[in-house]
């Protein structure tokens, strides 16, 4: 058995094929006459062209707009001035075409793979596959084919090109596998697109496989078994057959409203951390935002955005959700979140720090251009301000005041916004839990972060392996803690909502209902299976679990009561 | 030889396809035109700079301009950094 990044979800079972690139061997000749040499370069650039369009133009209709797009990208790079310079100076130099094409190939990989950032890495990939094939041209080398492969086709490759995916299609390959790439490389995008599984970064992968081999491979886990035996062919059938009944259910709630088995309806919305996000949430059917969390605005730039930056930002997310609702929380710095040009000091506890809601209440001009720019944007949708690591009242005024404020300046310069725009709280400290009834009297709404809230109330720090153990949300203290925020909240009738991990856990969703959470909001991915488990649970039924789990002393006792209840 | 200053507004910086857009725009014009970013100056005329250059949101470059059409060069490129490259 071996185990890969799992790129795409599903199960495959079938016969190896495997993709072999052929060596290319450059001969360096010296060349006689660069003229003819550099219309031997252009010739292979307009067959290249040619070649790549129709390409394009076919994975457009199979595939995607996106998929497309990226073979264009192509053409665009090799027709790049700084491309064809390159070459033109290193023939005149008296290289072959071949040469001097993939030297400038190697120089824009080295660049490409020294960036920091993931985008500008896979480009590397994009010029390897066009220094591949333009080889290929030159050297009058055929192209691999991947269309011809037989029905039940598992894959192996040490990478898939953009240029090869353009052959896969559902009919003939169910799955993929490939010695290197990432969840965000061509090939594991173009195999989501596709809904073939995917496992990749499996190690030696390219000699453990052999050209018709059996194996089995699951796209979530991972995992991938070569020359499996009867029993797990049988077993991997069976979860295939499971995962695409499954998928089919999941199907049906797509664009339906959430409701529990006895119709009562509660919110399902997303967290999202950037603008774009909200494209997710509409095309996975999300109610709305249940976070939007502000620090990318803030990062990876050297001065704080500007309030037409941050206002731009905002205004794009409240406008795409259409009048659905937005939570926004305000600036969450400090703890593991660093923002270098914010200079602040270093410290042997930053979660116990100058962090957030303490931040902002600080440098409050840097937290008026946020507040000024989220006031400004509430004119556009239906936008909630919601304020982090709020422990005392004080800190809930102190935003409040300053939103008061701005709200009269900008009455007065006539700058229209949404005068009742609610602010809530998001609970993630034991202070606030242990003051939820205060704060329920002043704050519009709650949400619950459970992945901090945890934390902090089992005073844990989750990236320390010699104590990760108690790190989890099963603990009776932290669902005491979150009961109880639910019941305060419920008591002045402001909403209650949770925007951790937890709310998307199918085995704690029962408890949630029963102690009665109004808004669960997950990542995009998730909306489907929680409106599906949400519609099996009644009142009645979870208040019994919640009973249930009440009488319970320990995390693995909560836990394995919880697993054998889930639905 | 004309400039200005302005900052990126495209969420994921400008990668491939903005990158390309404005390779695309600027082509056209007789003049030069370069992206200072930091201490480095690249060739707005070439995707692969541009991308190489791993110009981020939010970060503040200049164009430069050069040549019998630079007034009108730079306009363009302004514009297209502007209209976040129709992103």
């Amino acid at each position: 058995m071996m185990t890969g990044i799992g790129a795409s979800k599903g199960f495959g079972i079938g016969k190896i094929v495997m993709i072999q690139d052929v060596d290319l061997v450059i001969h360096d000749t010296p060349v006689s006459d660069p003229e003819a040499e550099l219309t031997r370069f252009s010739q292979a650039v307009d067959t290249f062209v040619h070649r790549t369009e129709k390409m394009a133009a076919e994975i457009r209709t199979r595939v995607g707009e996106k998929e497309a797009e990226i073979l264009e990208g192509h053409i665009i790079m090799l027709q790049d001035p700084a491309m064809s310079d390159g070459v033109a100076d290193g023939i005149k130099e008296g290289l072959t075409a071949e040469r001097a094409f993939s030297n400038v190939c190697d120089m824009f990989i080295g660049v490409f793979s020294m960036a920091e950032d993931e985008l500008t890495k896979q480009r590397a990939t994009d010029v390897e596959d066009i220094r591949s094939r333009m080889l290929k041209i030159l050297l009058h080398v055929e192209e691999v084919d991947i269309r011809n492969v037989p029905p039940h086709t598992i894959l192996v490759a040490k990478d898939l090109t953009p240029s090869m995916t353009v052959g896969i299609s559902k009919e003939n390959v169910v799955g993929i596998l490939t010695e290197v790439g990432g969840y965000t490389s061509h090939s594991a995008i173009l195999a989501r697109a596709l809904g073939i599984p995917a496992v990749l970064s499996l190690a030696d992968i390219t000699t453990k496989a052999k050209d018709g081999m059996e194996a089995v491979c699951d796209g979530e886990s991972g995992t991938v078994i070569l020359s499996p035996t009867d029993a797990e062919k049988k077993d991997y059938e069976e979860k295939r057959l499971a995962y695409l009944e499954q998928m089919k259910a999941l199907k049906e709630f797509f664009g339906k409203p959430t409701l529990t088995a006895d119709n009562t309806s509660v919110e399902l919305v997303c967290n999202i951390g950037k603008p774009g996000d909200a494209t997710a949430v509409l095309e996975a059917s999300g109610e709305g935002v249940g976070l939007f969390r502000t620090e990318f605005l803030f990062m990876d730039r050297d001065t704080i955005p500007t309030e037409e930056e941050q206002f731009q930002a905002y205004k794009e997310v409240a406008e795409k959700l259409s009048g659905k609702p937005v939570i926004i929380r305000t600036l969450d710095v400090g703890g593991d979140k660093e923002i270098p040009y914010l200079h602040l000091p270093k410290e042997d506890n930053p979660f116990l720090g100058y962090r957030a809601i303490r931040v902002c209440l600080d440098q409050k001009d840097m937290y008026r251009i946020q507040l000024r720019a989220l006031l400004r944007a509430s004119a556009y949708g239906k936008i909630r301000i919601m304020i982090p690591m709020i422990t005392c009242i004080e800190e809930l005024r102190g935003a409040k005041d300053l939103l008061e404020e701005l709200k009269e300046e900008l009455r007065s310069q006539s700058i229209s916004f949404d005068e009742n725009i609610p602010v809530g709280v998001m609970i993630e400290t034991p202070a606030a839990v242990m003051i939820a009834d205060l704060l329920a009297k002043e704050a519009d709404f709650f949400s619950i972060g459970t992945n901090d809230l945890t934390q902090y109330i089992m005073a844990v720090d989750r990236g320390n392996a010699h104590v990760a153990n108690l790190y989890s949300h099963y603990n009776p203290a932290v669902l005491r803690a979150i009961k109880h925020v639910i019941a305060c909240g419920k008591k002045e009738g402001i909403m209650v909502g949770m925007c951790g991990e937890a709310a998307a856990d199918s085995r704690l969703i029962p408890l949630l209902l029963s102690y009665g959470l109004q808004e669960f909001s997950v990542s995009a991915t998730s909306v489907l299976a929680t409106r599906a488990t949400i519609s099996k649970w009644d009142k009645a039924s979870a208040d019994a679990l919640a009973k249930e789990v009440a009488a319970l002393l320990t995390k693995e006792e909560v836990e394995s009561c919880l697993k054998k209840n889930v639905r | 030889m004309v400039s200005q200053k302005i900052t990126i507004k495209n969420e994921q910086g400008l990668h491939m396809r903005p990158a390309g857009v404005f390779a695309k725009a600027v082509a056209p014009f007789q003049s030069d035109v370069k992206i200072k970013v930091g201490d480095k100056t690249v060739n707005g005329k070439s995707i692969m700079n541009i991308i190489g250059a791993c110009i981020k949101y939010g970060t503040e470059i200049e164009i430069i301009c050069e040549g019998a059409d630079e007034e009108a060069a730079l306009k363009e490129a302004i514009s297209q950094i502007e209209s976040g490259m129709g992103e």
